[in-house]
């Protein structure tokens, strides 16, 4: 089971709205790369580890995944917070108002719905494991076009520091592709 | 400049001496080859990076971290707890691969215990984080009355 600690794991304090950050911030929610299916990815992977390494680092990493999905949820709700109608018209994000408000919603940058189809569990933990790989490096890579695309040093410094998360779970579970790929005939 | 230097460079523009936590073995600040991979930084370093094997930073470009910086004392306690429970983590996500380091495992039940301590500290001074702390024996229900972390602010 899971227990909430009412905390991030990481501090969000955005001073100032930006419609259009929100509007590409929302993929590292509900994108492809984003934490969302980086926790179901990993979350549902771990059963079928082989050893308890594999499910130990699958647990632990896809729980903090789903601190990051609140981080990135904080971003969103912080940029959008007090935007009227008129000023989310203006920065394009009006058919996601006349869906869901000023509410979250976790779709990629085109306003494309999350599915699961973004992840793959085939039982084979070094198929598994090279997924996981992968995503931990897309992830970066979006996290480095997202930094690109703000000067808001309230917005990079979470960025940042999001990203480089992305590069330490990368070196675990290669560390852990590596050691089966060693071991496992 | 290579990812050591500017690892280097942002160490000695970010952290003081007089922030090394005294209890673990720490990262030195030198300029010396070769780098241990599994190399640990204090919770301060690790925290303000994102990666407590400070060896293994890979800088973006020529962006610097953000240096989080507490206004109060209730920002001061929440900021280090942050800290130490990070630094807990990771530890945690390299045992599960390394169950056998007696090493980081001493580290990992450091940060550990100090990372309960602080939050223990800041939950009977400012309110529960965890449904389990025992600030909760307070009326009116302090879980709802506080406010949600997506406010804002260090807290």
């Amino acid at each position: 089971m899971w227990k909430y600690e009412k905390r991030l794991q990481y501090p969000v304090n955005i001073k100032n709205k930006d419609i259009r950050l929100a509007k590409i911030l929302v993929t590292q929610y509900g994108g492809s790369n984003g934490e969302l299916a980086a926790a179901l990815r990993y979350l549902n992977q771990r059963y079928t580890m082989p050893d308890n390494r594999g499910k130990a680092l699958l647990t632990d990493i896809g729980t903090e995944e789903l601190a990051h999905i609140e981080i990135i949820s904080a971003m969103i709700y912080q940029l959008l917070k007090g935007a009227t109608p008129a000023e989310i018209k203006a920065a394009g994000l009006d058919p996601h108002y006349a869906e869901h408000k000023n509410a979250l919603y976790p779709t990629d940058a085109n306003g494309v719905p999350f599915t699961v189809t973004y992840f793959a569990t085939t039982g084979d933990p070094l198929a598994d494991l090279s997924e996981d790989m992968a995503a931990e490096q897309k992830a970066r890579a979006v996290y480095e076009n997202l930094i690109d695309l703000t000067t808001d040093p309230d917005v990079l410094g979470p960025l940042l520091w999001l990203r480089q998360r992305e590069v330490v779970h990368f070196n675990r579970f290669k560390e852990l592709y590596d050691a089966y790929k060693k071991e496992l005939k | 400049m290579n990812d050591y230097n500017m690892m280097n460079n942002i160490m000695s523009n970010f952290f003081n001496p007089e922030d090394l936590y005294p209890q673990a073995q720490m990262h030195e600040m030198k300029n010396e080859m070769p780098m241990k991979k599994d190399e640990i930084g204090t919770p301060k370093e690790g925290y303000t990076l994102g990666n407590l094997f400070v060896n293994t930073y890979i800088p973006y470009k020529n962006y610097m971290p953000q240096k989080l910086v507490a206004h109060n004392e209730q920002e001061a306690l929440f900021l280090q707890m942050s800290e130490v429970a990070f630094a807990a983590h990771e530890l945690n996500l390299y045992l599960d691969l390394h169950p056998t380091d007696q090493a980081k495992l001493k580290m990992f039940n450091q940060f550990r215990k100090k990372a309960n301590e602080l939050r223990t500290q800041y939950e009977n001074q400012y309110g529960p984080i965890s449904i389990n702390a025992n600030v909760l024996d307070n009326s009116p229900f302090l879980w709802e009355e506080l406010p949600f972390p997506w406010k804002g602010g260090i807290q």
